[in-house]
């Protein structure tokens, strides 16, 4: 088989994982070679779903022994077969990158002989293209739970970035689905991951030259709607991710029908309406300082379809405002549905230059559609004052279009950590 | 009270100059209009000349003191945006007065004018770092060929200059009809008289299948979005894509 027969069954298998990001790394171009990473992170293409493309995202082999079920690559599917040969991945990767097609290199697996074996042959991709050929552009490997921790810190000291997929957000469905994999052989190397970036960084502060490991972090992916959990305990499964396991992002990807299996949900298509609020919720564990807890609860179990999370909350909590634009202080700011990190920045630059206006709110580039009914300006509302929640909710959907322009596919940024 | 009116040459040059002279003669220069000589029959202002040193120290100037606005001001002149003249004036006395922070005074109408031309600028070349194409040539070198809005050849090359310092490369800004070329560790800036396309190494086809192949493998079907897509990328970029050729 030649490589573009290859490169047409080992791209079309990678295409479900959801990260694309080239960011959080700095790392310099070799003296003799070729590349270096960009901390910002850059887009180099966008493909037909919109999303972004950055990174060269592979599989080395779709030749799986696991059976999956929500899986396209599961052992049982009879789909066609194939597998990289280590030289073609990296001549794919320098050919392209020298182009400036990419930014660098996602390699992913499914599990060939055993965990270990497929480990190792991907751990020595990287190696050939760090090593051998100089290659200094972002790398991002995936870990195959099972594989022996010797490899892990192999590959975290190549890689910018490592990740572990969660693939499902419980063990019992994780047993259900996919009865291969176990909870504790996922968790293991994420736990070690952690720890390995943490001795890195402090060793580093000692020593400026002790080696990086995976300097942009670890990451995760779960798949949405193949399995009966609730918004509630993805969130908080990602609140812990983020807490304890120091993750830098959690990944959510709408279960895409590939199987007509019966212990799967039968969905006229992929749910990204649930995917695109789930990263709306968890921006704002990372960005905006709210919980779990906060946002949804044992009785509001799932994220609103009409409103999006930080609306939501804000409707339920009418005794939160109005908000004062001229004192409140950036925590506060970022609790107004329609204030981003962004406005919430510029509104506190502007105010030390002078207290800022309604007219000054549009001059600084805060859409006002949804902030207008919760902030005041020097005392005085944007909208009629006493409104109450109830009001709001139908002002809000008249403006929104009673919905109809709710988004209906997320924007994935590769920008952005 | 009418507004002082002067004129300048349209250089780069003389826009700093006459910018520092009004910043060192008149006591009040937001009431001061700043705009191109376009030897119109009712032209009416006081020409400024243009004095190189005079611009070279009010950049230096404002490097040292206040980079941020440096910055700002660098990338508004890679903008070539014709009538802004009055507001960068401006924006120079504003930031003289209140220090480096002036970009946060958006509430403004000159800073926010200023500040969102060269943001945009910045934007262009940060979405060009990504979206340049460079095919190979029979000689190994790799030429891209681009026609950005903004002027960003040179921020540009620097890019690629730490990036792919091992290969030898060229960028043309077809409309601008300038190049810039890495080779044997020199960059050199250019302008370009005539243009002949260069033959394509023998394999450049091959890798530009391979891509073509990716790009359409990796998408989602189900999820196709072909606005989400256009919004993310302009199909004013396409014209050079590799991937996007033959669509």
């Amino acid at each position: 088989m030649d490589t573009l027969a290859k490169l047409q069954i080992l791209s079309g298998a990678a295409r479900y994982d959801a990260s694309c990001a080239s960011s959080g790394s700095k790392r310099e171009a070799p003296s003799c070679g070729t590349g270096n990473t960009s901390q910002s992170g850059i887009c180099h293409s966008w493909s037909d779903d919109g999303r972004c493309i950055s990174l060269l995202k592979l599989l080395l082999s779709n030749d799986c022994r696991y059976d999956c079920a929500y899986c396209v690559n599961r052992s049982s599917n009879p789909v066609e077969r194939a597998s990289f040969t280590a030289r073609e991945v990296v001549d794919l990767t320098l050919d392209f990158y020298r182009r400036n097609y990419i930014e660098g290199l996602f390699l992913s697996s499914a599990v060939m002989q055993s965990p270990d074996v497929t480990m190792e042959r991907m751990v020595r991709v990287v190696e050939t293209l760090r090593l051998e050929e100089q290659f200094g552009g972002y790398i991002h490997l995936k870990i195959i739970p099972g594989c022996s921790s010797e490899l892990v810190r192999k590959a975290g000291l190549y890689a910018d970035r490592i990740s572990v997929n969660i693939e499902l957000p419980s063990q019992v469905s994780l047993q259900r689905l996919a009865p291969q994999k176990h909870k504790d052989s996922i968790l293991e190397p994420m736990a070690l991951i952690g720890r390995e970036i943490h001795s890195s960084l402090v060793e580093r502060k000692a020593d400026r030259r002790a080696p990086r490991f995976a300097p942009a972090g670890q990451s995760t992916q779960m798949i949405i709607g193949a399995s009966p959990e609730t918004d509630f305990q993805i969130l908080r499964l990602s609140q812990g991710l983020y807490k304890k396991m120091n993750l830098k992002r959690v990944y959510y990807s709408a279960y895409v029908p590939v199987s007509a299996d019966n212990r799967l949900p039968v969905l006229a298509a992929p749910p990204l309406l649930r995917e695109h609020r789930l990263y709306q919720a968890d921006w704002l564990l990372r960005f905006y300082g709210f919980s779990a807890e906060e946002i949804l609860s044992d009785d509001l179990p799932n994220l609103d379809e009409t409103f999006d999370p930080k609306t939501a909350w804000a409707l339920r909590h009418p005794e939160f405002f109005p908000v004062e634009i001229n004192r409140a202080d950036y925590a506060t700011l970022l609790r107004v549905p329609g204030i981003g990190v962004t406005s919430a920045k510029r509104i506190i630059a502007a105010r030390r230059f002078s207290a800022i206006t309604p007219e000054g709110m549009k001059r600084i580039g805060v859409v006002m559609k949804r902030a207008k009914y919760f902030i005041t300006s020097s005392g005085r509302p944007f909208e009629k004052p006493d409104r109450t929640p109830a009001l709001i909710r139908q002002q809000l959907l008249l403006g929104e279009g009673a919905g109809a322009e709710a988004p209906r596919q997320l924007v994935l940024s590769g920008l952005f950590v | 009270m009418g507004m002082n009116r002067y004129l300048y040459d349209g250089t780069a040059d003389g826009l700093l100059s006459a910018i520092a002279w009004i910043l060192a003669e008149e006591s009040d220069p937001e009431r001061v209009a700043l705009s191109e000589r376009k030897d119109t029959l009712f032209e009416d202002g006081f020409f400024i000349g243009t004095d190189p040193t005079l611009a070279e120290s009010l950049f230096s100037r404002l490097r040292m003191q206040l980079p941020d606005v440096a910055h700002t001001l660098y990338f508004c002149m890679l903008a070539e945006k014709e009538g802004m003249e009055t507001s960068l004036l401006h924006y120079i006395s504003l930031a003289f007065t209140h220090g480096d922070k002036i970009n946060g005074y958006l509430t403004h109408a000159a800073v926010r004018d200023i500040v969102s031309i060269s943001k945009k600028a910045a934007r262009e070349l940060h979405r060009m770092k990504g979206l340049l194409r460079f095919e190979k040539l029979r000689d190994g070198a790799y030429l891209a060929k681009m026609e950005p809005d903004h002027n960003i050849i040179h921020p540009l090359a620097y890019h690629f200059r730490t990036r792919l310092k091992a290969q030898h490369w060229f960028l043309y800004d077809v409309k601008r009809r300038t190049a810039a070329r890495w080779s044997n560790g020199a960059l050199q800036f250019g302008a370009i008289e005539q243009f002949t396309t260069p033959a394509l190494s023998d394999d450049e086809k091959q890798v530009q299948a391979l891509w073509q192949t990716f790009f359409k493998t990796i998408a989602i079907p189900d999820r196709k979005n072909a606005r989400l897509q256009k919004s993310n990328m302009p199909m004013k970029y396409w014209k050079y894509l590799t991937e996007k050729q033959g669509e």
